[in-house]
């Protein structure tokens, strides 16, 4: 598994159904049927499959229904246990120090902790650091009151040294060298500089603008650690809270001094994690190292300030647009000059231009450094800050040529698909009655209603790596087992029930057994591609685990193995539908053993089961208070497609949680480091303000059911992408205010407004 | 603006870290002093009941009871006497994440100085923030966590209702907003969504799952009404 960030162009997606078919085949059986008691011979046509398929829509009992979320009673009884909560006898608590100052010589002396009652460990980490945030210190005590003693004792002494922490800082002369190579990146270039510039200079509209959008935090809620229960000897397992069960499984053994089989990783539940949790991190490896010296169990999970400072982000950029626009609305060229600031990290940007088709083009993207943690993915990396500045350009353009918004969007999108989602969204939040559909609204002093649009797209799609266990009881209990991690996606839930699809049973029927690296390995999710690559590989495993139950039955049912039936709790021959067995009864009939099948993500099998490629359109409506620059947000509407949806349940929790965060990162979200004393200012939720209940508009979410692919998509990732835009578009609508710099403070819009009074 | 559910609304008072800090520092549960009353009063969910009610034991003489070190308390948590050994710093939420035997870790630990809402209990039936309150002050007071609503096969109304509603996603705010939802509807059964929205403003969901427990909450009241 990777966590690159993608940095270019948007993959196309490809929403025709028949680019995943394959041509139907089927054969007769010859069998008999019993017809008033008398045997007849007759023949049945039967599909006859190279694989596993999801089957027709129409068919389909548990997927693409409105599910449960299998783990929701323990969620909301507090019964889930996550990291944070495992209690092992003898346990440590630790806690880190993270440097304060963007970078410093510091010197530790650990003496006067180590006398404290109740403190275990104090240790120096490091002694020179290069990012604000950078752990030096880690203690461990009896609980975390006395960690936090040990803390307090810590005598520290900080030399800071020359810093840079935003792009003044970092690109001012004589400043000091954050990476060894300097503060900028090497620029990834695309298209004809020129070409771009002379269509732009002879386009009836032209624009020149620079767009921004601040570090944001991923501010998981269940932060960033580690158990690890180490008691010396030679087994260890480590909680974590991970979207990857099976990347931390060797990091800990080669730091324990273990064998990877030695080694066991789990993730029960997990609260959260967006992008930024992938390997054992900095902190596990320092739980290592403290579990290793004190032969005891320690848990060490981020302090919420050394999470804001140390566990990832999403890259701020800032981009400078020049756009010319055609008198029809399509765009006649564009050029982006990208700067990405991603701390040490080098921040993502997909290519511009975003998704729109833009005539003539040419972008320039280039990392800035400066001395923060690196950034990290963060659901859909790169595209909600492309999608920021293209959106507006569009409607800036829009503007000066009197254009209606919705039709220079269908202007510049090649894809129909797009299309027909935009006029969805459109007709659901009343652009159609709106009166701004070709000019903002005035600054009345009054509020104003403003609409505005986004559009998104994501690969998805999925890989090799993931195996699958499916084991029927005796008892008629049913078990699918795979290694895999569910974020709060819902990935138990997806595993469960297609399982139980498979065998006519209900969702409750089925247990999962997820998170725990001594099940059949998964892949990390990130990317969107958990879909894409565990279902296939459980639908494999349940399909093989249907064929064998049912040659197993045909004997006993007296038919053939592809006659055998499995639906409504029930098992049936279809030449004989009256003649059925209950579930139990079937499985009754196994040996004490019970069945057991396994099945993996096939390259061929999993073709005719994933895809790859999806839309979404969201449109924003907002009332701005022209008097105080306040802006509320009245109204969310999201449209998405993802193929076969497995749980529509959980499409639409994605496709609302997707819109929730965009809506926080419109109005609220923003890391503020003062480049003075190089200290984080906002490092708590207090400071750092996530959207809560009071801002949650009416929302609307909606299933893109004209896709009609055979093929699950996994689609996290867009529901992020369009909604800032369309909410920062729908502002300048209501009073023309345009604010090209996120987030939307009522101090920005009133400067803005103030520009055009 | 956040509602805070440590405060009253009449007699919003800042319970803020640097009070907390001082108690926790201070090595002393006041009780039945002026100086206890205005402590508590920031800190417990309504002045008027935390003032009013029986807590710490005070000395015969009125004098502050002067408390140091780790000690043992007992706390009526879901209607069980928990013996917990506490120092006059423990939080509430440390007391019962931490160092209860067998730990109580349903109420979560997330930013730990009031702001998300993840760790919200009952006191004397009105929701409070456990990473707020010390749990000296609370001896003799009832509180209730989230382990003590419902359990997986005997669900609330509520819990049913996040269920169905999917009101959570990675679960780890879930608690505190059913706790949150749960006292407001005790005290308003037929509560409406601005009232709900007020009720759990003190809470955060970063997974986005707010509609979802606005409908589960709408339906629960709703059910009340039909019921």
């Amino acid at each position: 598994m990777s966590t690159n960030e993608p940095t270019g162009a948007p993959l196309a997606p490809n929403q025709d159904p028949k680019a995943q078919e394959k041509p139907r085949k089927t054969r007769k059986i010859k069998t008999t049927k019993d017809v008033n008691g008398v045997p007849q011979e007759i023949e049945i046509e039967v599909e006859d499959v190279d694989g596993p398929r999801w089957g027709e829509r129409k068919d389909l009992k548990v997927l693409n229904t409105e599910l449960r979320r299998v783990d929701g009673p323990v969620k909301v009884t507090g019964r889930a246990r996550y990291t944070h909560d495992v209690r092992l006898p003898g346990m440590v608590y630790a806690r880190l120090l993270c440097c304060p100052y963007p970078s410093a010589e510091v010197t530790i002396d650990v003496q006067d902790a180590l006398k404290l009652p109740g403190v275990e460990a104090a240790i120096v980490l490091e002694t020179k650091t290069r990012f604000l945030g950078q752990p030096i210190a880690v203690v461990a005590g009896r609980t975390s009151d006395h960690a936090d003693d040990a803390l307090r004792a810590l005598k520290v002494t900080y030399k800071p040294l020359p810093w840079a922490v935003d792009r003044a800082q970092a690109l001012a002369e004589g400043a000091p060298n954050v990476r060894k190579n300097g503060n900028k990146g090497k620029p990834g270039q695309n298209g004809d500089r020129a070409e771009a510039e002379a269509a732009i200079a002879a386009a009836p509209a032209k624009l020149e603008a620079t767009y921004s959008v601040p570090v944001q935090h991923h501010a998981s809620l269940e932060t960033h650690g580690v158990v690890i229960d180490y008691r010396g000897g030679e087994e260890a397992t480590v909680y974590i809270s991970t979207q990857w069960t099976f990347a931390a499984v060797g990091q800990v053994a080669e730091l324990l001094g273990l064998k990877a089989n030695q080694v066991t990783a789990i993730v029960e539940h997990m609260g959260g994690g967006f992008g930024s949790k992938f390997d054992l991190g900095s902190e596990g490896a320092v739980a290592c190292r403290v579990a290793k010296e004190l032969k005891k169990p320690v848990h060490l999970m981020l302090r919420r300030p050394d999470e804001f400072v140390m566990a990832g982000n999403r890259s701020g950029n800032r981009v400078t647009y020049k756009a010319g626009m055609n008198a029809d609305g399509t765009l006649a060229g564009l050029v982006a000059n990208a700067e990405k600031f991603g701390g040490l990290g080098d921040g993502s940007m997909a290519r511009p231009p975003y998704v729109y088709s833009a005539g003539k083009t040419y972008s320039e993207v280039v990392a800035v450094y400066t001395n923060t943690d690196s950034n990290r993915a963060m659901r859909a990396p790169g595209h909600p800050q492309a999608s920021f500045g293209m959106e507006a350009v569009l409607d800036e353009l829009a503007y000066q040529l009197g254009l209606d918004l919705l039709e220079v969007r269908k202007a510049n999108l090649k894809d129909k698909v797009w299309h027909r989602q935009l006029e969805r969204v459109a007709k659901e939040i009343g652009w159609f009655e709106h009166p701004h559909r070709t000019k903002p609204g005035p600054n009345s002093g009054g509020k104003e209603l403003g609409i505005g649009f986004g559009i998104s797209t994501w690969g998805g799609g999925g890989s090799g790596g993931t195996e699958c266990d499916v084991q029927l009881a005796k008892d008629g209990s049913v078990t699918v087992s795979v290694g895999t991690q569910d974020l709060g996606t819902g990935s138990r839930t997806l595993v469960t029930a297609i399982v139980a699809e498979e065998f006519g049973l209900q969702l409750g029927d089925v247990v999962a057994r997820i998170g725990n690296s001594r099940l059949p390995s998964a892949t990390g999710s990130g990317g969107s591609t958990t879909t894409g690559s565990l279902s296939p590989a459980v639908k494999d495993a349940a399909w093989n685990a249907r064929n064998a139950f049912a040659e197993h039955l045909a004997p006993i049912l007296k038919t053939e193995a592809a006659l055998v039936r499995f639906a409504g709790g029930k098992v049936f021959s279809q030449a004989n539908p009256n003649a059925a067995m209950t579930w139990k009864q079937a499985c009754a009939t196994l040996r004490d053993a019970g069945l057991n099948a396994h099945g993996k993500w096939d390259k061929d099998r999993a073709a005719a089961l994933m895809g790859n490629g999806v839309h979404g359109a969201q449109a924003a409506k907002v009332e701005v208070d022209t008097l105080t620059g306040r802006v509320r947000v009245l109204e969310m509407v999201g449209i998405q497609d993802c193929g076969l949806p497995i749980n529509r349940t959980a499409v639409r929790s994605q496709l609302n949680g997707g819109m929730v965060q965009s809506l926080s990162y419109a109005l609220f979200e923003e890391r503020v480091i003062d480049p003075v004393l190089g200290l984080a200012l906002n490092a708590n939720f207090e400071d750092y303000k996530l959207a809560g209940p009071s801002e949650i508009p009416k929302m609307t979410s909606i299933i893109d059911d004209d896709d009609q692919r055979s093929a699950t998509i996994g689609m996290a990732e867009p529901a992020i992408v369009p909604g800032h835009s369309a909410i920062a578009n729908a502002v300048h609508n209501a009073c023309g205010a345009r604010v090209r710099d996120l987030p939307l403070t009522p101090d920005k819009v009133l400067a803005a407004l103030g520009r055009i009074a | 603006m956040r509602q805070d559910p440590n405060h009253d609304e009449e007699n919003a008072e800042r319970a803020d870290l640097s009070r907390r800090l001082f108690l926790r520092n201070a090595g002393t549960v006041a009780a039945g002093s002026v100086l206890a009353q205005g402590l508590l009063g920031a800190c417990a969910s309504e002045r008027a009941s935390a003032a009013a009610a029986p807590a710490a034991p005070a000395k015969p003489d009125g004098a502050p009871e002067e408390l140091a070190g780790e000690f043992e308390i007992v706390l009526d948590v879901n209607g069980e006497a928990r013996k917990v050994k506490v120092e006059p710093r423990t939080t509430l939420l440390a007391a019962l994440r931490e160092r209860m035997e067998p730990a109580m870790t349903g109420t979560k630990h997330v930013c730990d100085r009031g702001n998300c809402g993840a760790c919200t209990v009952h006191v004397d039936g009105k929701p409070a923030y456990a990473c707020l309150l010390l749990a000296a002050d609370l001896r003799g007071r009832k509180i209730k966590t989230i382990e003590g609503l419902g359990a997986p096969e005997s669900l609330s109304p509520l819990q049913e209702n996040f269920c169905a509603h999917d009101a959570s996603m990675c679960g780890f705010c879930t608690p505190g907003f059913v706790m949150s939802i749960t006292a407001c509807l005790e005290k308003q059964p037929n509560a409406d969504l601005a009232t709900i929205q007020k009720a759990c403003s003190g809470n955060v969901c970063r997974c986005g799952t707010y509609p979802h427990v606005f409908a589960a909450a709408l339906a629960t009241a709703k059910q009340a009404k039909k019921g």
